[in-house]
């Protein structure tokens, strides 16, 4: 199965054509962007749910909701992949913040939590978006790259973070925002 | 505001870029992301900088890498979005003409029912159709408090599936013996085929998941002792597809209703 594995080469521009195809309402175009972003975004709404069932449910939010707003796509913001991504990351979390509350076993975050040290092989693949951003979250202070990671990855709130931490919320944020910031500051041109 | 904030160290509110940056990681609350999306949709520049997180962030997500893509849940989209989940294509039939399924349709009948119940699967680790069974029955169960398993074989008898038929109901629940996805992309695609007749497709099926298959009013009458049931590999794309083109992965007849 074609896997748009590489968003910067030709699987990405043929996944923005689909998607801008589909909001023609070309129904063909349709299951094919599901054959070939479906196994993305359902590994993603599983990292973030880790419910088969839930993930399974937002994924078919997502497909349904894509061919009603397909139109909204604008290749000249994002690529296809990304807008999909982001598409299938916010109904998850939305279903996330919808529940109550995970117990805390279930947030894994700071010492626990792998601080994305890549293998040579990944570094080797990687294009140079990904490398600036690895590079950038390598420059973080560990503390900061972890609630990062375990906020953009794995879906923890602020709440959430502060409760495993065992550290007040405003602390938890302010160090969050800092992070962003220096991220920013990093990744600028 | 949260009152929350007044307390956090730095003492000054969060800037517009960090707000968007807190959107995009997905740290706010219920009412904190209704609160952001109130203002993407009304502030252009905040949109623009939710648009310029997305853009920083996304590249993390490359760990996540790929799952395998459920079938049933593009069968889910279907019937979500109105579609049909079958279409009649009465001028499509050239495998009519090959004599395939007509031999296929013999070869399942050779192929007795309790074979599968008696063979031993050959290489172990394949659960038996006899561990299988069990399958959960469909919620909407009416007089009927039990109802006639047929295995669908793959040629070296193992089962691959097992199909539950309600020919009352115009429903079949498939319960896979779980297999990894085709290697080709291909999605399992489940025809009903009248006893000297051509295949008519029921839609895709999963190769790990139970799921009930609704079987339009107008087939429900091959539904009965005779007609087979068979799998085969096909594109998921314009499923249910006219006619079958790929290979028969399993099949079995249905018997017992």
């Amino acid at each position: 199965m074609p896997q748009p594995d590489a968003p910067d080469g030709a699987d990405a521009r043929r996944l923005d054509a689909l998607l801008e195809q589909v909001a023609t309402q070309d129904r063909d175009a349709f299951e094919a962007l599901y054959q070939q972003a479906g196994g993305r975004l359902f590994a993603i709404c599983l990292r973030l749910l880790r419910d088969r069932g839930e993930a399974e449910d937002v994924l078919q939010e997502v497909f349904v909701t894509v061919w009603h707003k397909a139109s909204r796509f604008d290749p000249g913001k994002a690529s296809a992949m990304t807008w999909l991504s982001m598409l299938a990351r916010n109904r998850s979390i939305d279903r996330l913040r919808a529940a109550p509350p995970r117990a805390l076993d279930d947030v894994s975050i700071a010492e626990e939590l792998p601080d994305g040290d890549l293998q040579p092989a990944q570094l080797a693949e990687r294009n140079d978006e990904d490398a600036r951003l690895q590079d950038c979250m390598q420059a973080l202070e560990p503390r900061r790259r972890s609630l990062i990671r375990a906020a953009f990855l794995d879906g923890a709130s602020h709440d959430e973070l502060a409760r495993r931490l065992a550290t007040p919320l405003g602390t938890v944020k302010s160090w969050i925002r800092r992070g962003l910031t220096q991220l920013r500051v990093c990744l600028e041109p | 505001m949260n009152i929350r904030d007044l307390h956090h160290e730095d003492g000054q509110p969060p800037s517009a870029d960090q707000q968007a940056g807190e959107y995009v990681l997905g740290v706010l609350d219920a009412a904190q992301r209704r609160e952001a999306e109130q203002r993407i949709s009304s502030d252009a520049a905040f949109a623009r900088l939710v648009d310029q997180w997305e853009q920083r962030l996304a590249p993390l997500l490359e760990e996540v890498g790929s799952a395998p893509v459920p079938a049933h849940v593009w069968l889910r989209v279907r019937r979500e979005l109105g579609w049909a989940t079958f279409d009649t294509a009465p001028n499509a039939r050239p495998w009519q003409r090959t004599g395939f399924w007509q031999g296929a349709t013999a070869l399942a009948a050779a192929l007795a029912l309790v074979a599968v119940f008696t063979r031993p699967a050959p290489d172990a680790p394949v659960p038996t159709p006899v561990a299988v069974t069990p399958a959960p029955t469909p919620a909407v169960e009416p007089e009927q408090a039990t109802r006639p398993v047929t295995p669908l074989l793959h040629d070296d008898g193992r089962a691959g599936w097992l199909a539950s038929v309600d020919a009352t109901l115009g429903k079949v629940l498939m319960v896979p013996v779980p297999s990894a996805p085709d290697a080709q992309g291909r999605a399992p695609e489940l025809w009903v085929i009248p006893a000297g007749g051509a295949p008519v497709s029921l839609g895709l099926v999963s190769n790990d998941r139970a799921h009930t298959v609704d079987v339009p009013a107008a087939l429900r009458s091959a539904l009965v002792n005779g007609s087979v049931l068979a799998i085969t590999l096909e594109p998921s794309a314009g499923a249910p597809h006219p006619a079958p083109s790929g290979p028969v992965v399993a099949k079995g007849d249905i018997a017992n209703l």
